[in-house]
């Protein structure tokens, strides 16, 4: 009894903890967003403003170009998701349901291409995109993101997809579904919290890109990012960071909107039932 | 309704051949069991007539037409899962409708055959649930619902009870059979227990290693068993075996049981001068006045039927190779033989008792094939 009660204490205190450690930074960016600029580096810490500084976001609204920044954003991270999970699907489904001569060693080549820095294929990219006129396109940064990306989403997908009963797919091909109708009709929706989980994973990190945003848009500043426009923000000798706080802030209450419109699909257990 | 076909069905993996020369013909409206121990190729046999597995060679008819090349959704039949395979996302409604909506059936058509179909299942409570807020056993009804919904020339089921409990699996394996019955669709019907077997069965097949055993009804299977694999296998505890010689005996042929003679069935007398191997089955010894006593191992009371075990004489208990009753049968004691009694009689281990096998309820087998003599 009493092991237990101490056991639940360390839990408790774990979780605490652990939510303190996370919230912390988010924490700190919106107060630093709401102080005013002399208070930012006092000390002690002023843990809340005495007056907040509201005007800050429609200060920022009003002199950067933040809602095109927003836009070319949005654009990159879905058409990503988009183009990473069709690719990622198709080839998943493949690895996890066909038995292809090499497949595990075609799995394990798709993985370790992942493993391939970032930072190694940005010139190679940039010689390719060059030559076929997509260097200050946002389709540049779009591809790119979903070479990298599609690796680490069919692995999760097929992951997925493994835990889905062969039967579901037999029964729907003796009710008379096509094989392609199957996959539509009965794996896609069955697998709905593992598309949901991959897919917030292909959105989360085409949203948090910089580096290729900044190489192949950097000189048509009509299709910087959010990440490019943040940066642009730091001045030379003065940074105002209480309006690059405010800005990502902003930049952040995308990722949590799509993070709950997907959270009811992130909770697992959809497959229950299928099964005895 | 039809019939169903296999001719010369082959099936390989590789170099594995899961199913060898396979034929069978099921006739209109038979619920045709196929029954057999783990890795025996029945359910690959199921797969093949319902298309989800290609054959290697060999054609497959359902009502006369050859449906080897077909699709499963093109081959008219329906399917139940051992584990259901319920689409969890759809409601039972939509489960049960969704063969019906995939061949384009009206949506008012399809709402009115679920209705009927859950009607006569006892599901219609049930419609707008999702199957994890289902039972097991209303699960397994929503399988059937889906495969009747569709009026199909054959249902295929394979192993449709295995994940039920004993009470539950009772009941349905007869609900199962009036269903049938009722629609007089040609069923197809795969497990492993060969208790379902001979009670829902019209016909059954025992294969083993990817090959028929032998086809018949359950009394035929039980009465004349092809092979000493058949005798083991069908009937609970399975048959008895001991080797022996085949002696005449003032011209009647006779084999020895612990030096005592036991008469055989006249058509053994052929054999006179060799060995057979000899099955007797464990409720049709009889405990009586006779010259062949033996010493009860083990006794096993399931109340006033009991399960008498004693020793089979020395050098008389079967081979390795002809014992080979397979994989689901790999504990069985071949030194042993057992008698059911279902008497009001107490009987003690270590006490001796009298038996009699008689005549006409010996099998014989030849020891090199295996196969049943006479």
């Amino acid at each position: 009894m009493q092991r237990s009660k101490l056991g639940q204490i360390g839990i408790y205190t774990a979780v605490i903890v652990t939510v303190v450690l996370l919230l912390f930074p988010i924490y700190w960016m919106t107060i630093t967003a709401l102080s005013p600029a002399n208070q930012l580096r006092s000390f002690p810490p002023v843990f809340f403003p005495e007056e907040p500084q509201w005007g800050v976001f429609s200060e920022l609204l009003a002199t950067q170009p933040f809602a095109l920044w927003l836009k070319n954003t949005i654009l990159i991270a879905v058409a990503t998701m988009i183009l990473a999970l069709s690719v990622s699907i198709l080839a998943a489904y493949a690895l996890s349901r066909y038995r292809l001569r090499g497949g595990a060693t075609i799995g394990m080549f798709i993985l370790t291409s992942k493993m391939l820095p970032a930072t190694l294929l940005v010139i190679p990219f940039f010689a390719i995109f060059k030559q076929m006129g997509l260097v200050g396109s946002l389709w540049s940064v779009v591809i790119t993101q979903s070479t990298l990306i599609v690796p680490f989403c069919t692995w999760m997908l097929k992951g997925y997809f493994d835990t889905i009963p062969e039967e579901l797919e037999h029964a729907a091909l003796v009710d008379g579904c096509s094989p392609f109708a199957t996959i539509f009709r009965i794996v896609l929706p069955v697998a709905a919290p593992g598309l949901a989980a991959t897919a917030l994973y292909a959105f989360v990190i085409s949203w948090s890109d910089f580096l290729f945003a900044r190489t192949f848009l950097q000189t048509s500043e009509s299709q910087w990012t959010l990440n490019m426009g943040i940066a642009a923000l730091k001045g030379e000798y003065i940074t105002d960071w209480n309006v690059i706080m405010a800005a990502s802030l902003m930049a952040s209450i995308p990722i949590l909107l799509v993070f709950l419109v997907l959270e009811r699909f992130l909770v697992g257990g959809l497959a229950s039932g299928a099964e005895k | 309704m039809a019939t169903v076909e296999f001719n010369h069905i082959k099936k390989s993996y590789g170099s594995v051949e899961a199913i060898r020369d396979f034929n069978l013909s099921v006739d209109d409206g038979d619920f045709c069991v196929f029954v057999g121990p783990s890795g025996c190729g029945k359910s690959t046999a199921l797969k093949m007539l319902a298309g989800l597995e290609a054959t290697t060679s060999g054609t497959i008819q359902i009502g006369g037409r050859d449906v080897t090349e077909l699709g499963p959704g093109n081959r008219d039949i329906a399917m139940v899962f051992q584990n259901y395979a319920l689409y969890p996302h759809m409601t039972v409604r939509k489960n049960i409708g969704f063969g019906l909506k995939m061949r384009g059936m009206p949506g008012n058509e399809i709402n009115a055959k679920v209705e009927d179909a859950a009607k006569i299942l006892e599901l219609t409570n049930y419609l707008d649930r999702k199957p994890k807020a289902l039972s097991g056993g209303q699960r397994q009804r929503v399988a059937l619902g889906r495969a009747i919904v569709r009026e199909p020339s054959a249902f295929l089921m394979d192993e449709p009870l295995s994940n039920l409990d004993a009470k539950l699996r009772v009941q349905t394996r007869a609900e199962i059979v009036n269903l049938q019955k009722r629609l007089g669709v040609t069923t197809i019907y795969v497990t492993h227990d060969q208790t379902e077997a001979l009670t829902m069965a019209s016909k059954i097949v025992v294969m083993r290693d990817g090959m028929i055993q032998q086809i018949g009804t359950s009394h035929e299977l039980f009465t004349h068993p092809r092979n000493i694999f058949v005798a083991g296998f069908i009937g609970s505890p399975g048959m008895n075996f001991f080797r022996g010689p085949v002696e005449l005996d003032a011209g009647q042929p006779v084999t020895r049981f612990g030096g005592h003679l036991v008469r055989l069935p006249a058509a053994t007398a052929a054999l006179a001068g060799t060995d057979a191997v000899f099955g007797i089955r464990p409720e049709h010894i009889q405990l009586t006045t006779s010259p062949i006593n033996v010493g009860l191992r083990l006794v096993e009371s399931l109340g006033t039927e009991k399960i008498l075990h004693f020793q089979i004489p020395k050098g008389q208990s079967l081979t390795n190779t002809e014992a080979d009753f397979g994989p689901d049968d790999q504990d069985r004691d071949v030194q042993s033989m057992l008698i059911r009694v279902i008497d009001d009689h107490i009987y003690q281990e270590g006490q001796s008792v009298s038996l009699l096998f008689p005549q006409d309820k010996i099998h014989v087998f030849d020891p090199a094939t295996h196969a049943a003599i006479g």
